[in-house]
């Protein structure tokens, strides 16, 4: 199995559908001949030419609902925003109209939305967003966050090939970061939570780059030989409830860290699942860590303050671990 | 004390906002302080309740000394961190009901003594040696008051004492006959227990040393007869009314005063005074068809009689012409505790021959 990394791996998922199925297309701002502004689709219009890799003017709202039309008459458009954050832009033709049309007209609409997410590297607050939240509470879109190359691949293939509306947040920390071993040819992952690490004291849950900042923070060696599991969620709607359940059930204590500002945020999901169905499972309180309900600033000292670390999250690990 | 300003070195607390026992919010001003400079308010550097005052009105502390303390726990005193909390978690909940478990003998080993999940499996595991084995069968629970108090007061009664018992059996044919004549009365109740008690009364009379009671070394005999006569109440445990002055009772007026006041035990109306106060008490296990129960003496007396049940037994008897003869015949034992302390033997078994002797020529 080839090694590749998070970036690489969703350029393959991008390159196999795009040779596999002449349905598939993608198009954003620079995917063309610049390889787009973080090089995924490098090399692309190259391989498949302009009508299939297209560059677009800077206008979100044209992007997706251009891809909504496509979409709507058969074809499997691949829309790339160059920051999740401005998704903002193409808000209405995602939630109103992509969302909307199979409820309203019976009609499928197959796109993805990729959205490269997330801070960590001083990109400011236009450019570290964590935008998933707000897709989650819009009814008709699927919500996926991979942490990992393969699961990038993976859930990637599995949105381009699904008939609704995908959101694909792809985490800008883990592109050249994360490395992995990714099968060969194409293949799906399930749209539901992993569990990373097993463990009996303590259940954190998390997705996208704060899996591995859960992992550092929990490991053994950092808490006294505790046995932390580790749930990656990967899709956010659909929700993996019964696997948040069961591992709470084991563990009866939970700790859900999302990079999103607080209120609201994937994890205040997560959270009230919890104290809904698994309430006679608990031993202790549900806890959260999550980014204050600021923008992300430049700074880089306020940035990692804002951020949640893996300081953090170990510390809620042990107050609970305590508890 | 905080550091009012760079030159201050102490301050004195004029006046205390808040009092022993308040819950206050972070930054809510506790008291003001007279820095020789300014009046200034000290705000409250935690939110929680304020448990302890450690500086008087009118007194002067170094900066950096502590004026007070405030429990975050919401409870004032100083121990309150340590105290264990009476909340259990949810999943600690469910775990004991299902198993059973008594939390309140699980060790918590959380936060504070918290009963943790782990606790909680842990006793399951293994079950703790301080639980009923019967918890199965009826839910745990504490003794009533009134069976601590007998408790309490058998215990005190068997290790004041030096308890013996003497038993001496006895004929009621004389006494049954007077029972079934008396019935039409219906005077007396469905026991013995008036007659003997009557009985009881004229031999105290000629052995005035088991009418008393004996207080560590203070022994005193009493003239007048105050006759506790121990009452089941069933379940809930066991009573002795008092009869005031019973040897001027009749056997009628006995059994009268025997019913009125173990129907008032049995709703509780008994007054204090109704209870204390006995010179000598009758116990009467027959009436359940006991023949023989070690009766405990109630102290501060020094003897205790023990009636027991009625049964027709075959015996041997001197008939008339003074053949040996077996009759059948209703017999009794009666008992006597007594305190070995202020009695012997002999007495007791004088006594209990002397009330055999009236009981058998019995003609009432």
């Amino acid at each position: 199995m080839p090694t590749m990394t998070y970036l690489e791996a969703i350029a393959d998922a991008l390159r196999e559908q795009l040779r596999a199925d002449p349905r598939v297309f993608v198009l954003g701002e620079d995917v063309g001949a610049f390889g787009g502004a973080f090089k995924v689709t490098d090399g692309f219009v190259e391989e498949f030419g302009e009508e299939r890799v297209i560059d677009t003017p800077l206008a979100e709202a044209a992007i997706v609902g251009a891809a909504v039309g496509a979409a709507v008459v058969g074809m499997r458009p691949v829309c790339e925003m160059q920051f999740a954050d401005f998704v903002a832009c193409g808000f209405d033709q995602l939630v109103n109209v992509a969302g909307k049309t199979h409820y309203r007209f019976g009609l499928a609409v197959p796109l993805v939305v990729r959205l490269p997410s997330g801070g960590g590297f001083s990109g400011g607050p236009f450019h570290s967003q964590n935008p998933e939240a707000w897709f989650m509470h819009a009814p008709g879109i699927k919500v996926l966050a991979p942490s990992t190359a393969e699961d990038a691949k993976g859930l990637l293939t599995a949105a381009i090939r699904d008939p609704n509306p995908v959101v694909f947040l792809e985490h800008k920390h883990l592109y050249r970061r994360v490395k992995g071993e990714v099968p060969e040819g194409i293949y799906e992952t399930p749209m539901s939570a992993r569990v990373v690490r097993e463990g009996t004291d303590l259940t954190v849950i998390a997705y996208g780059a704060m899996v591995h900042a859960a992992l550092e923070a929990s490991a053994p060696e950092a808490l006294d030989g505790a046995s932390v599991e580790i749930l990656d969620l990967r899709s956010l709607v659909p929700l993996d409830t019964q696997a948040i359940l069961a591992s709470v059930a084991k563990t009866s204590k939970a700790l859900i860290v999302d990079e999103a500002n607080e209120t609201c945020a994937a994890g205040a999901q997560v959270a009230a699942l919890i104290a809904e169905h698994a309430f006679e499972q608990l031993d202790g309180p549900v806890r959260r860590v999550a980014t204050p309900d600021v923008p992300i600033p430049f700074s880089p000292p306020l940035e990692q303050a804002v951020l949640p670390s893996v300081e953090r999250i170990r510390d809620a690990c042990r107050d609970l671990l305590d508890y | 004390m905080p550091q009012l300003g760079v030159s201050v070195v102490e301050g004195t607390v004029i006046r205390w906002l808040v009092g022993v026992g308040d819950d206050v919010a972070a930054d809510q001003p506790l008291c003001e302080v007279d820095t020789d400079k300014i009046v200034t308010d000290i705000p409250s550097p935690a939110a929680g309740t304020l448990a302890e005052l450690l500086v008087h009105e009118g007194e002067t502390v170094e900066v950096g000394a502590t004026l007070a303390r405030i429990s975050k726990t919401g409870r004032s005193g100083s121990h309150v961190d340590h105290e264990r909390p009476e909340f259990h978690s949810p999943v600690v909940q469910r775990l004991a009901a299902e198993h059973g478990v008594d939390l309140g003998g699980v060790p918590g080993t959380g936060r504070g003594g918290r009963i943790s999940k782990q606790d909680v499996l842990a006793a399951v595991e293994k079950p703790l040696h301080t639980e009923s084995p019967y918890r199965a069968e009826a839910p745990a629970g504490q003794l009533s008051r009134m069976r601590r108090a007998i408790g309490a007061h058998m215990k005190r009664s068997l290790e004041t004492a030096a308890t013996c018992t003497t038993w001496m059996e006895c004929d009621m044919a004389r006494v049954e006959q007077s029972r079934r004549g008396a019935k039409a009365s219906s005077l007396l109740g469905v026991t013995p227990l008036p007659i003997v008690a009557r009985a009881a009364m004229d031999v105290l009379g000629e052995h005035p040393a088991l009418n008393a009671t004996l207080e560590g070394e203070r022994y005193t005999r009493h003239e007048a007869v105050h006759l506790g006569v121990a009452v089941s109440l069933g379940e809930d445990g066991l009573i002795v009314p008092v009869i005031r002055d019973a040897h001027a009772l009749t056997v009628e007026e006995l059994g009268v005063a025997i019913r009125e006041l173990a129907k008032r035990a049995r709703k509780q109306q008994l007054s204090p005074d109704e209870v204390g106060g006995g010179t000598f008490t009758v116990t009467n296990p027959g009436q359940f068809g006991s023949l023989m129960a070690t009766p405990v003496i109630n102290q501060p007396q020094v003897a205790i009689l023990d009636l027991e049940a009625v049964v027709k037994r075959a015996i041997v008897i001197e008939d008339a012409d003074g053949n040996d003869v077996i009759e059948i015949r209703p017999q009794t034992i009666l008992g006597l505790s007594w305190d070995h302390r202020a009695l012997d033997g002999a007495q007791a078994a004088q006594f209990l021959g002397a009330l055999r002797r009236r009981l058998e020529r019995w003609d009432g």
